[in-house]
């Protein structure tokens, strides 16, 4: 783990913003290929999730219509409907564009809310100790004894199913890794000299852990929330494609389940593919940013 | 009568950016029963020598030239099953790595009698009378035997390796820096029952190490080893009244040897890169006292005594270069210009 | 030896009451459940005395406390009560779904660990070749893919299209033998099972391949091994060693994987219609069959433990070095 300091030095001591940092860190992703291949892809992900709904033919559950003024029901690929369309007649292509924005508003809020969540019970329990720590811990014992999907499912179908209660489930499932890491990383920082020489200056507890010590597992939290929100985006494509979604939005998870349900995958190929592979895409570039990342982390990986 | 024989050896080690020499047409020889040190900074072969004696060098590493002869059979021409006759029943190995020369997944005694069963044909008595033997010899307590080595301290796997070595009465043992990393008291103590061993069981040593007191104290002859190459060869004169300049400079290093009141001096600047060395004398980067004729010819070894010999253009010139290299600013001036 | 012993009473103190714990959020859910569990079934037209009669029977007068007690009780007995929907015991239900997941599950770890090893040492074996990168980077990325969409892609090509497998389910209609075990000795069924295995397969074989992989690049850079050599060992008993190094942390591994796949291939056993565990947690939960509904969830838990609980002790045993405490 030493070799994260590595990185640290540069995106910590430097006093110049977050923004600025978490740049200068992708800029450096960028450098390695699989990396930029990523950012490039997730790049253009955030630009469909932002401008798709507003570009897009159709709305999300707009059924198309043929010229006799029917509902056009599954037709294949066309000019007019890029993707095709549904049993329903929705037109595939919108729906994709409308369920990126849902997948990565799951995966985004989530992914933060359990790095901070995650981050913030890793610092306390690893640098205080003590019973502080054995709480904690023991509450993250009983959250990887959870199950997470049937957990999720369970949940859902007590407290109906919602965006946001989708993604307060995905955040406390993605929370329990990021706090055991980081206050793996917070024991072995709490014995460096570093940490001895500021409370011999006379620095406070929480100004330790919070001037010294986090800034020093940012880089790794990082990592935990650019892999949370692969999870997340996974997650949600899960629980819709089992039904338990939100049912006012649609999701790519939520157009598997609706193209399952209705046999598509005998009959029209274009309603169960492209929602798949944007999903598998999408996770996939994560991944590669992730691994630019970790290698940036550690540079070990690269000879492992 | 040799019971090792080195014979112009040279070792090459495959690397992304070409072959690297780490072993240069070495000649050194092991009598039965002698206990020779061979000393050199870091990297400058010493390892290899011990590897490539009992075969085992890297995948990318192999004997490119000379033989090795054990009671004069050339060890680099036996086919595996022949090579695995001599190891360790004739020739042992006390790794420079022992802190992890022990599987960590079976206990000390597990190992022991594996290097055991390999060769001999012992009862579980004799097996264990043995091991108990040795285990007094390095001065270890039998109730460690069913210990895994994660158990052990540096030292104790140290003296384990030591008595793994000696567990079939080799005749020539070999001793890779067997002290590295451990602290002072430890690395006289082993030193020591290597040294007894030597005496009482007449067996053949050869003592790998970096540190020239420790050769001074312990060993019959010396060779001095400098970026693949043998530059002085000898018995007790090679530190006493040494020929070669790297010889002095090594002597100077370790307070033991220094006289009274001396100061101690490292030699400045590293070896050259094997993948780049220079025409003339591999030392003369460094040395006071290169002129011309150094750098552009490589000296090769010459008689300077009984028995001593030296790799050095100015061997007549050594009783001046031992005089001043006793003092710091002759170092620190950097190699001559004249 | 005494080490172990207090570790593995604190091992189990701590599965206890995680075990505990996950049943109590388990109980506080349920009794969240909007309106009266008994909806499913109680008509609209029972008078007020019946539902009274049914909420006795059901237990739901009792105070709380003793409703969790009794409940808490049940449970770390496996005894599931009745199923709402189909009137057996749960108990019954839970362990024919689980043999059903089992049975799908177990092939795919030990086919995935045999040939994810073999792959790995392969791997470990070829370091630094071009292939050996490609195939790395390559089984890094099988690990993120969805593999709920490669089961639909696979079902799409090889069984609508091609036709070459069926449709999903675990045996054809009819196809249930006498026993579940002869159940899964038929042709039919491992013609049902081979899709499913393999979609499993391609995710769960990345990681023995990828561990085994780096296990053994370990294993063969240490010291160790030089010495072995030294000593004049044969390859055979050399090999011994560098694979029994290598294989430990594999144990642990294959542990977890179990423990995992027995709640994370709920999306795999709906796709190819498997009728295991998952799949009844479900339905149940969509046929609102809260006993089932419950066990399902618990046994899919309880397994995650325990599992992780043997990977932990059974580490311990294999490997020396591991210190208890
Ligand atoms: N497997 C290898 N591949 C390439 N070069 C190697 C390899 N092993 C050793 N070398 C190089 O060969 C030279 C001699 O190495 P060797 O280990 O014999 O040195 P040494 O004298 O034992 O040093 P030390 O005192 O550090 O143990 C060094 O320059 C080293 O970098
Ligand atoms: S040959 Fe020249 S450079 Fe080499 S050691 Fe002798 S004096 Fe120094
Ligand atoms: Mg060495």
């Amino acid at each position: 783990m030493a070799e994260a300091e590595i990185l640290t030095a540069s995106g910590a001591r430097k006093k110049s913003g977050a923004i600025a940092a978490i740049a200068r860190v992708l800029g450096v992703i960028g450098r390695y290929p699989t990396g930029a291949i990523g950012l490039t892809l997730i790049l253009l992900f955030a630009v469909i999730a932002v401008i798709g709904p507003a570009v897009a033919p159709f709305g999300p559950f707009e059924a198309t219509q043929n010229e006799l003024g029917r509902v056009a029901r599954l037709l294949p690929p066309s000019g007019s409907n890029l993707l095709g369309t549904t049993t329903q007649g929705i037109d595939v292509f919108s729906q994709l564009l409308w369920g990126t924005r849902v997948a990565l508003i799951v995966g985004v809020i989530s992914a933060i809310g359990s790095v901070i969540l995650g981050t913030l019970i890793g610092l306390v329990s690893g640098y205080f100790g003590g019973w502080v720590d054995e709480v904690l811990m023991r509450v993250t014992d009983v959250a990887f004894g959870i199950p997470f999907l049937p957990f999720a499912l369970v949940v859902i179908s007590i407290a109906g199913p919602s965006l946001p209660l989708v993604i307060l489930l995905v955040t406390l499932f993605l929370w329990r890794t990021t706090s055991r890491v980081i206050r793996a990383q917070v024991l072995t920082l709490k014995t460096r000299p570093f940490i001895w020489a500021a409370r011999a200056a006379g620095a406070s507890e929480f100004g330790i852990l919070f001037i010294h010590i986090a800034p020093n597992v940012l880089p790794l939290s990082f990592l935990y929330m650019a892999i949370g929100v692969q999870g997340g985006v996974m997650l949600e494509a899960a629980l819709s494609f089992l039904g338990f979604g939100d049912p006012n939005v649609i999701s790519w998870g939520g157009m598997l389940n609706h193209a399952f349900r209705a046999g598509a995958m005998r009959t029209a190929w274009w309603w169960v593919v492209p929602p798949g592979l944007a999903l598998s895409l999408f996770v996939i570039s994560v991944f590669m940013v992730t691994r630019a990342y970790e290698e940036l982390l550690n540079p070990r990986l690269r000879e492992m | 009568m040799a019971l090792l024989e080195l014979d112009d050896l040279s070792i090459e080690y495959r690397t992304a950016a070409g072959a690297a020499r780490a072993v240069d047409g070495v000649s050194i020889t092991i009598d039965e029963g002698e206990y020779l040190g061979l000393v050199g900074e870091s990297g400058c072969g010493k390892s290899t020598i011990a590897k490539a004696i009992l075969g085992i060098l890297p995948p990318n590493g192999a004997v490119t030239k000379g033989q090795i002869r054990y009671r004069g059979r050339d060890l680099t021409r036996l086919s595996l099953a022949e090579l695995n006759r001599v190891r360790w029943r004739q020739i042992a190995l006390v790794p420079q790595s022992a802190m992890n020369g022990f599987d960590p997944v079976y206990t000390i005694e597990q190992q022991i009698n594996e290097a055991i069963e390999t060769h001999m044909k012992w009862s579980a008595a004799e097996k264990q009378s043995r091991i108990a033997e040795l285990f007094r010899l390095v001065g270890m307590e039998q109730s460690r035997l069913k210990d895994y080595p994660h158990q052990f301290s540096g030292g104790m796997r140290q003296r384990a390796m030591i008595a793994m070595a000696m567990v079939l009465d080799p005749n020539l043992v070999v001793a890779d820096e067997p002290t590295t990393g451990l602290d002072v008291i430890v690395q006289d103590q082993i030193l020591h029952r290597i040294k007894e061993i030597h005496i009482r069981l007449k067996k053949a040593m050869l003592l790998i190490t970096h540190d020239m007191a420790v050769v001074a104290e312990n060993c019959d002859r010396i060779a001095v080893m400098y970026a693949g190459r043998i530059v002085e060869y000898g018995a007790h004169d090679v530190f006493e009244r040494p020929f070669h300049p790297y010889t002095m400079g090594l002597c100077n290093a370790f307070p033991d040897l220094a006289d009274e009141g001396r100061e101690l001096i490292s030699i400045p600047k590293a070896p050259p890169s094997l993948l780049d060395l220079p025409t003339g004398c591999r030392f003369a980067e460094r040395c006071p006292f290169a002129t011309d004729l150094c750098r552009k010819l490589e000296p090769a070894l010459v008689s300077v005594g009984d028995g001593h010999v030296a790799a050095c253009h100015h061997v007549a010139r050594a009783a001046e270069f031992r005089d001043s290299a006793r003092h710091v600013r002759t170092w620190q001036a950097g190699p001559a210009t004249a | 030896m005494h080490g172990l012993r207090a570790y593995l009473l604190r091992r189990l103190i701590l599965l206890l009451f995680v075990v505990v714990s996950v049943l109590t959020i388990l109980f506080v859910l349920f009794k969240l459940l909007p309106g009266n569990p008994l909806s499913v079934f109680i008509d609209s037209n029972y008078s007020d005395e019946m539902v009274q009669r049914q909420k006795r029977l059901w237990g739901l007068d009792d105070p709380l406390w003793l409703q969790y007690v009794r409940y808490m009780w049940n449970m770390l007995t496996f005894d599931f009560g009745t199923s709402f929907f189909q009137m057996t015991p749960v108990s019954g239900i839970v362990i024919e779904k689980l043999l059903h997941t089992g049975a799908m599950i177990v092939p795919a770890v030990v086919l995935s660990v045999v040939l994810g090893a073999l792959l790995g040492s392969w791997l470990g074996w070829r370091r630094g070749s071009r292939q050996e990168g490609a195939v790395v980077v390559g089984l890094l990325a099988l690990r993120s893919v969805p593999s709920f969409f490669v089961g639909i892609l696979v079902l799409m090509v090889f069984s609508y299209q091609l036709g070459w497998f069926p449709p999903g389910g675990m045996v054809s209609i009819g196809g249930h033998q006498e026993s579940f075990w002869e159940t899964i000795l038929t042709l039919d069924f491992l013609g049902h099972l081979i899709l499913p295995c393999l979609v499993l397969m391609t995710r769960e074989i990345t990681s023995p391949a990828l561990l085994l992989r780096s296990t053994m690049l370990e294993v063969k850079g240490s010291d160790f091994l030089d010495i072995l050599r030294a000593k004049g060992l044969s390859e055979r008993r050399i090999r011994v060693h560098a694979t029994r190094n290598a294989l430990l942390p594999l144990v642990t591994d294959i542990a977890v994987m179990m423990g995992f796949l027995f709640q994370g291939q709920v999306l795999l056993e709906i796709i190819f219609a498997w009728p295991g565990v998952g799949r009844e947690l479900v339905s149940a939960l969509n046929d609102l069959d809260y006993p089932v509904a419950q066990a399902c969830f618990f046994v899919m838990a309880l397994i995650i433990l325990v599992f992780n609980f043997i990977a932990d002790v059974l580490y311990g045993f294999i490997d020396p070095r591991v210190a208890y405490d």
